[in-house]
């Protein structure tokens, strides 16, 4: 059967549902796994001493990039069936930019704060209900942010089509960029623990 | 290799796998498409690429085969009945064809609607001559196979019948004249009228007007 | 669950009863992982904003339903009326992170009722931040549809031109105003 298999009707919403609820789990798990229930290792990427977000998070995404890419061109997968969210540029660089402040007075974002809820954590509770708090107050003004909200829009475009190269050479770009970022912050990290050393 | 730690053999991969994929192609295999739809809203309201059930019936006895006639309908209902020379391929199968984008090909269904789909998917892939079986399979048992002449019919219309007479004949259907009762209709077996069974030849004069484009 | 050989790279500092984390690619890995087993069976990724939408947008109806109806945003989450909005792929994942995380967490023996902060903040302050930076990020999940699990992790695999530009933002964002937050966690 070719994937996705849910596009392709191999269940219904339904079971879809489980589906969720499982994805969830191993979700929650590998980022508890990471550390990340903890706002300090959170927050610590900001000031360069810990750099487990960026390792965490972008060999994620090489790990799915890699594994659509090949499954698609193998012909085992439709990637044009998966779901590519349109682009509104400005909310998004706008968006953006607020989640990174929220990132780092907060120490979470969505998922992390629910891994760090369901360890204990009372901050992790605390920033969850200030999410909550920031959807609801949107939802309220929305009517005055909608035209915002919708600008820019761009339609459904990926990297390649937006730089005009082959899918393969973005694919192999993103990779030498997220590996030389890891040497980087390697290194970093070792530079930042040094003078932590000499300080004492 | 002993050496590298469990990292440095993870990176090595990764950056491995992603110069291989500087060779290979792209994901996506070309079911994305763009369509205009202004000029599809114009060739609709044109008509050009509607065929009436009298000239595809011509065309078959005349051989004048140089399109593909395309049913769509299910299998089972293909084998009870489909009309000659038509290749019986779903939608499904249709998106998919290898058929060339230069080919001509007019699509039939049972009614239109599935034929009018159709016609629209292949027009976004590309295809520059689809036509549409005006009328469906409805309209070929109607006009075709079990024509019926009225009792109050006028003598060209007595005339006209006896042509028509002969077509339904050709392909084993039962033309009818008068009566109010119903006509047993019943689709005629599939021992096909004796064609050449030529088709891709270049179309004589007579043949259906396409349009072309470019030089 | 055994903890993996630290390689001299990434040695964590392990606190004493907890076990340490695991090398962080290998997270990565697994997550990565997760997120391309969504892509394969449902055809769509990871998320969390959305799921708390539903959920508030679900209570707004039932505290002030015409209030609701009326407004646009939640109306997105409410659909026609026919459907609960809580019977949404995303709640039902997001409900599974709760589990997972309390999963291996206790695995790992890191389940304490515990405020994460630096050491040069009260507890009343760094959970005033902790709110505060909750509704930012609620703010900007929904400007930019979606947070770091939808969008920057999601779509950055797809090469999601809005994704990429939305996570360069997220880091130019937060390392922006470190500096000034840098009371509550060093």
């Amino acid at each position: 059967m070719m994937a996705p298999f849910f596009k392709y009707g191999m269940f219904g919403d339904e079971v879809s549902l489980i589906v969720a609820f499982i994805i969830g789990i191993g979700f929650g798990f590998f980022l508890e796994r990471a550390g990340f229930g903890s706002a300090r290792k959170l927050a610590a990427q900001f000031y360069f001493t810990d750099m487990t977000v960026l390792k965490v998070m972008f060999t994620a995404i090489v790990t799915a990039m890699l594994g659509v890419y090949y499954l698609s061109i193998i012909g085992w997968m439709d990637l044009s069936m998966v779901y590519l969210t349109p682009t509104n540029i400005m909310p998004q660089v706008v968006g953006g930019l607020l989640l990174g402040f929220g990132f780092v007075i907060g120490g979470y974002c969505p998922g992390t704060s629910c891994v760090s809820a369901a360890t204990g954590r009372t901050d992790g509770i605390v920033y969850l209900l200030g999410v909550v708090f920031g959807i609801f107050g949107f939802g309220e003004v929305f009517p005055l942010v909608s035209g915002f909200y919708n600008s820019t829009l761009m339609g459904q475009v990926t990297l390649p089509q937006f730089f005009n190269l082959p899918y393969g050479v973005v694919v192999f770009l993103v990779v030498v960029m997220a590996v030389s970022a890891f040497v980087a912050a390697e290194w970093g990290e070792k530079n930042m623990a040094k003078k932590a050393e000499a300080k004492k | 290799m002993k050496n590298l730690t469990l990292n440095k053999k993870l990176a090595f991969i990764a950056i491995g796998l992603g110069f291989i994929g500087l060779f290979l192609g792209n994901p996506y295999k070309g079911n994305l498409v763009s369509m205009n739809t202004t000029e599809l809203g114009m060739i609709v309201e044109s008509k050009v690429d509607h065929v009436s059930v009298q000239d595809l019936a011509d065309w078959i006895i005349q051989s004048k085969m140089d399109f593909k006639l395309i049913d769509l309908r299910t299998e089972q209902e293909y084998n009870e009945y489909h009309i000659p020379n038509s290749d019986n391929i779903t939608l499904t199968a249709l998106e998919k064809t290898s058929i060339p984008k230069t080919e001509k090909i007019v699509l039939y269904s049972e009614g239109g609607i599935h034929s009018a789909q159709a016609w629209m998917l292949l027009k976004a892939k590309g295809y520059k001559g689809v036509y549409i079986l005006f009328g469906g399979l409805e309209d070929w048992k109607d006009q075709i196979l079990f024509p019926k002449l009225s009792e109050t019919a006028t003598p060209e219309q007595i005339a006209k019948f006896e042509k028509t007479k002969e077509v339904s004949k050709f392909f084993g259907g039962t033309p009818s004249v008068g009566g109010t009762a119903d006509v047993k209709t019943e689709t005629p077996k599939m021992e096909m009228p004796k064609l050449d069974n030529q088709s891709g030849n270049k179309a004589p004069d007579g043949a259906p007007k396409k349009k072309k484009e470019g030089c | 669950m055994s903890t993996l050989v630290q390689t001299p790279d990434t040695e964590k500092k392990s606190v004493s009863v907890p076990k340490p984390y695991w090398n962080p690619y290998l997270s990565g890995i697994g997550l990565g992982l997760v997120l391309l087993l969504s892509f394969v069976i449902m055809g769509r990724g990871l998320g969390a904003s959305g799921a708390f939408s539903s959920g508030v947008a679900y209570v707004m109806e039932k505290v002030a339903p015409t209030h609701t109806k009326a407004n646009e945003f939640y109306g997105e989450y409410l659909g026609d009326g026919s459907k609960n909005p809580l019977k949404d792929w995303l709640v039902f994942e997001v409900l599974g992170v709760f589990v997972g995380g309390f999963i291996s967490g206790a695995l790992g023996g890191r389940i304490k009722k515990k405020i994460e902060k630096g050491p040069n903040v009260t507890d009343r302050k760094r959970l005033i931040f902790a709110f505060i930076g909750g509704a930012l990020m609620g703010v900007g999940a929904k400007l930019a549809r979606g947070c770091t699990s939808g969008q920057a992790l999601t779509g950055g695999s797809v090469l999601n031109l809005g994704s990429w530009a939305f996570m360069m933002c997220v880091f130019a964002g937060a390392y922006a105003l470190a500096y000034f937050m840098r009371r509550q966690w060093l």
